[in-house]
């Protein structure tokens, strides 16, 4: 019973904060529309002559109320809206099974078999399925990538996801006013965006970014770079398109931290349409409502954590130290305290804040109150860095499993697509019927830096079911329970 | 073409996996029977040979997409094996996949397919296929392994290696063939499957007698393959149909007698016997096994070895003083099918003994109407097809298979024996029988 009562006491204070202003207010129209309803139409009328004013003033008032509507009007950010998506879904010859993964993976490292050892165990728990791919390339024994097949696999994703964007929505190429494109580990020249210039013939002042080097969050940064570019660009498109080419990027040495990247990550991008232009509004997704970044660079540990470098052999690989989720938790701690007073209920913050108050200055020993993020959103796609940093959050945010079910099955059926994971975690919530009108979606994803970056959006119009996307053809088998070891 | 030590034809050679497009197998175990077992250390090596039309505009990424296709319908063979807790091998259908190789040849195939007056011709064709056996590494060998290799003219060479384990002959034949439909974009009803494995060798009743047809070697452990005692050696000739038919009557003598016909194969098997106990004059070849595919049962969409009768075929008399008609009469006649009795001994003995099938005794393995000719890929057929049976016992083996030379339909018989009796074999087959391999 106390139990039951604790929760009604909760619901009924979230209530009550939440809606302060409009509570307050009721009460004070009510008692002036009576006040009014009171006068007579006479009373009414002699009032109104009574105030003189002359020209002149009248004026000065309307032309006061003219320049500080344009100064709120021209103030107020554009908004961005996120029209339409796409996501790459991998051809079935790149498919790699565990077992022909751990097949490949002994014959490759044959002369260590501890290394092949630890791959096998960090496969069995790693919470991937066995339909995720890797390019071809990586499918000879041994891998041998050329430049040439880093191009190639580049132009295989980016230019089947862009196809799809313009088919969905109706995109020309000469109406494409910016472009970003992000990649970490690949970065030619010329440029991923002059390869998507040249392929689509895109107009000659088309704005091009290239970002890369910036990791697993460096989708989001995309996103943020490209709400700033439309602030000031009136009506125009923007195409953000987040990938990582996983071909010349395959560690080769047999070095444990640096093979784990081997084990999780898998082919995949994504493509997104965002605009500033008003017809848009319409038809458009969803809203960019906030983006918050936080870099914890300036901390040594932090910076070190995600290093790419030569091992002891000389070869290239990223090195996952072990201090990855502790400072995961603590880029998750800074980045949700810089969001929660944007986001979080009236309510959330007074606890929050009473909290705050009370450990400072009554009993540092009050336990500090994590706010109920639930309350601020509907959805969650948290990026699916690895089982770990999934099980993490969860924990942190006091998350149900319903909320993190895109995120495990899209590790699960994609792997770790590392900037792009986002947008198919999104994908599957929608292919699930689950997004509804005015629903907020929290992105949220980590990467090398060390980073933390959040996108918050808000669902524009009703998404019905069946959406397409990678999911069309397996949504029916998912969610699946996924155990904690997979025997091979 | 000198097969010289400092240089092969054979180049770019590049090894990777290919597996069913689509989950397939889901980790189901499927069983062997006692039969799959007996055949373990034998492995089937055919190489086809197109024309560079069949290829034509695929890379190597269109081809492959075609065998991913291919292989959501044939999962089986995609597995690896593993061991149940009795020990009893067993495969997980783990999507793991075939082992493909691609590699290019620097002849063109005209000239590859020319043949040349070598004691062992038949060694070129053994550079086109994997010789890769299973084991030692049992859990982590492919049981099939293909290699497709480019000729300098555009022509292809689809090299098949299958252990013998998974199936006869005729079901590798039909493995395959699936893989051309494939590439017309026809796709099976139902994924091919495995016989069933009945138990029923617990309820034997009496002490099971030993097979003649095969012998226990090893224990091989999960090497499954046998090193032969001396160099075996193939020698291998064409008969068009007409040459059998004068083979025939030359044995059975005139049509109108009363005698019994002895059909095509088993007058090869009668003429190559006596050859060869002419030639081992002092350990005289007094027993064969002859393998042929049951004709009764149907096995479409199976792959099994329980298509493949094992007989074999005693004689007390010296096979020298046989004449031919009686020879083949005797083989006719008097084979013993010890195929159930193989079966029984394996499943009876909890110990899973190594047996060695082929070349156990002298052995003939029919394969005359098998469908190797039925791969077609985009609607074109192989200009040539060669098989082999590989890791086979000292005593040889002798393979009858369809073939088409000169634009003429017969059959190419190979014949494996030790080296040191090759030479021998092929001029008294020449001098005997005008049977040559040009």
């Amino acid at each position: 019973m106390p139990q039951i009562d604790s929760k009604y006491v909760k619901l009924a204070y979230q209530y009550l904060f939440n809606h302060l202003p409009t509570l307050i207010l009721i009460p004070v129209t009510a008692t002036a529309s009576a006040h009014l309803l009171r006068l007579r139409p006479d009373d009414v009328i002699t009032s109104v002559q009574s105030i003189h004013l002359d020209r002149f003033q009248i004026l000065c008032s309307v032309f006061l109320i003219i320049f500080i509507s344009t100064v709120y009007f021209m103030s107020k950010p554009r908004p961005v809206y996120l029209v339409d998506y796409t996501c790459y879904k991998p051809s079935i010859m790149c498919r790699v099974p565990f077992s022909t993964f751990m097949e490949h993976s002994k014959m490759n490292l044959k002369d260590n078999p501890k290394s092949v050892e630890f791959q096998m165990r960090i496969l069995e728990r790693s919470g991937l399925g066995e339909e995720t791919s890797l390019p071809p390339a990586i499918h000879y024994i041994p891998p041998n990538p050329t430049m040439e097949d880093a191009r190639a696999e580049a132009e295989l994703v980016i230019f089947s996801v862009v196809d799809d964007l313009f088919a969905r929505t109706d995109l020309k190429p000469k109406d494409i006013d910016i472009l970003i494109v992000n990649c970490s580990l690949f970065s030619p020249t010329p440029s991923l965006t002059a390869l998507v210039v040249n392929k689509y013939k895109l107009r000659s002042n088309v704005k091009t970014y290239n970002l890369s080097g910036m990791g697993c969050s460096a989708g989001i940064i995309s996103i943020d770079l490209a709400r700033d570019l439309l602030q000031v660009v009136p009506n125009s498109n923007a195409v953000v398109i987040s990938t990582e080419i996983i071909t010349p990027n395959y560690y080769k040495g047999n070095e444990r931290a640096m093979l784990l990247p081997n084990c999780l990550f898998r082919m995949g991008a994504a493509a997104v349409l965002l605009s500033n232009k008003r017809r848009e509004s319409r038809r458009a997704k969803y809203k960019l409502v906030h983006i918050i970044r936080t870099h914890k660079g300036s901390d040594d540990r932090a910076y070190k954590c995600v290093y790419q470098q030569e091992d002891a052999q000389g070869l290239v690989g990223i090195n996952l130290s072990k201090d990855l989720m502790a400072i995961a938790a603590e880029a998750l701690k800074s980045n949700i305290t810089t969001m929660g007073p944007l986001v979080l209920p009236a309510s959330e913050q007074l606890l929050f804040l009473l909290t705050l108050i009370g450990r400072k200055i009554f009993n540092p020993k009050w336990k500090p109150y994590i706010p109920d993020f639930k309350l601020a959103f509907e959805h969650f796609c948290i990026h699916a860095g690895g089982r770990a940093v999934i099980d993490e959050l969860q924990k942190r945010l006091q998350l149900s499993a319903e909320h993190v079910e895109a995120s495990r099955m899209t590790l699960h059926r994609f792997g770790n697509t590392s900037s792009s994971s986002l947008w198919y975690e999104l994908s599957y919530i929608e292919s699930k019927g689950r997004v509804k009108r005015g629903d907020r979606v929290w992105q949220i994803a980590f990467g090398s830096g060390f980073k933390c970056n959040s996108a918050v959006w808000k669902c524009n119009r009703s998404i019905g079911t069946p959406t397409g996307g990678p999911w069309e053809d397996c949504i029916d088998r998912y969610p699946v329970h996924i155990p904690e070891v997979v025997k091979l | 073409m000198v097969l010289s030590n400092e240089e092969s034809p054979i180049y770019d050679i590049k090894i990777s996996s290919v597996g069913p497009g689509h989950i397939s197998g889901q980790d189901a175990a499927q069983e062997l029977t006692g039969m799959d077992l007996a055949m373990k250390l034998h492995y089937i090596r055919t190489v086809y040979y197109f024309p560079a039309q069949a290829f034509e505009g695929l890379t190597i990424i269109d081809i492959k997409e075609t065998i991913f296709n291919w292989l959501d319908h044939a999962y089986i063979p995609c597995g690896r094996f593993r061991k149940s807790d009795s020990g009893r091998p067993y495969i997980k259908c783990n999507d793991c996949g075939v082992r493909l190789i691609e590699a290019r040849c620097n002849m063109g195939l005209r000239e590859w397919l020319e043949p040349r007056d070598h004691d062992d011709d038949d060694a070129k064709h053994k550079l086109l296929v994997s010789s890769q056996v299973l084991g030692p590494d049992l859990f982590y060998s492919p049981p099939v392994l293909m290699q497709l290799t480019k000729f300098k003219c555009g022509g292809m060479a689809v090299g098949l290696s299958w252990a013998h384990v998974l199936g006869d002959a005729f079901t590798a034949a039909s493995f395959i063939n699936l893989w051309g439909q494939a590439t017309r974009k026809q796709y099976p009803a139902q994924p091919l499957r495995m016989a069933h494995y009945n138990n029923e060798a617990q309820n034997s009743k009496s002490p099971i007698r030993e097979p003649l047809s095969v012998k226990r070697v090893g224990p091989v452990g999960d090497h499954w393959a046998m090193k032969n005692e001396t160099n075996m050696e193939t020698y291998s000739f064409y008969a068009s149909w007409a040459e059998l038919t004068r083979l025939q009557s030359s044995i059975c003598g005139d049509k109108d007698k009363e005698n019994q016909q002895i059909p095509p194969f088993e007058s090869l098997c009668t003429i190559v016997w006596q050859c060869v106990a002419k030639i081992k004059r002092d350990s005289d070849v007094k027993m064969v096994t002859i393998c042929k595919k049951d004709s009764g049962n149907s096995f479409e969409g199976v792959i099994t070895n329980k298509a493949q009768r094992v007989k074999v075929v005693k004689t007390d008399v010296p096979v020298v003083e046989l004449s031919p008609i009686e020879l083949g009469l005797l083989i006719m006649n008097q084979a013993v099918d010890e195929t159930k009795i193989i079966e029984e001994v394996m499943d009876s003995d909890n110990e899973l003994p190594d047996f060695l099938v082929y070349g156990t005794n002298l052995t003939f393995v029919d394969l005359h109407d098998a469908p190797i000719y039925d791969l077609n890929i985009r609607g074109h057929e192989p200009v040539y097809v060669h098989c082999g049976i590989n890791n086979v016992g000292d005593e040889g083996v002798v393979l009858v298979f369809p073939s088409r030379e000169d634009h003429c339909d017969g059959v190419r018989v190979s014949v494996t024996l030790p080296e040191n009796y090759i030479s021998d074999v092929k001029s008294m087959l020449k001098k005997e029988w005008s049977l040559c391999s040009c």
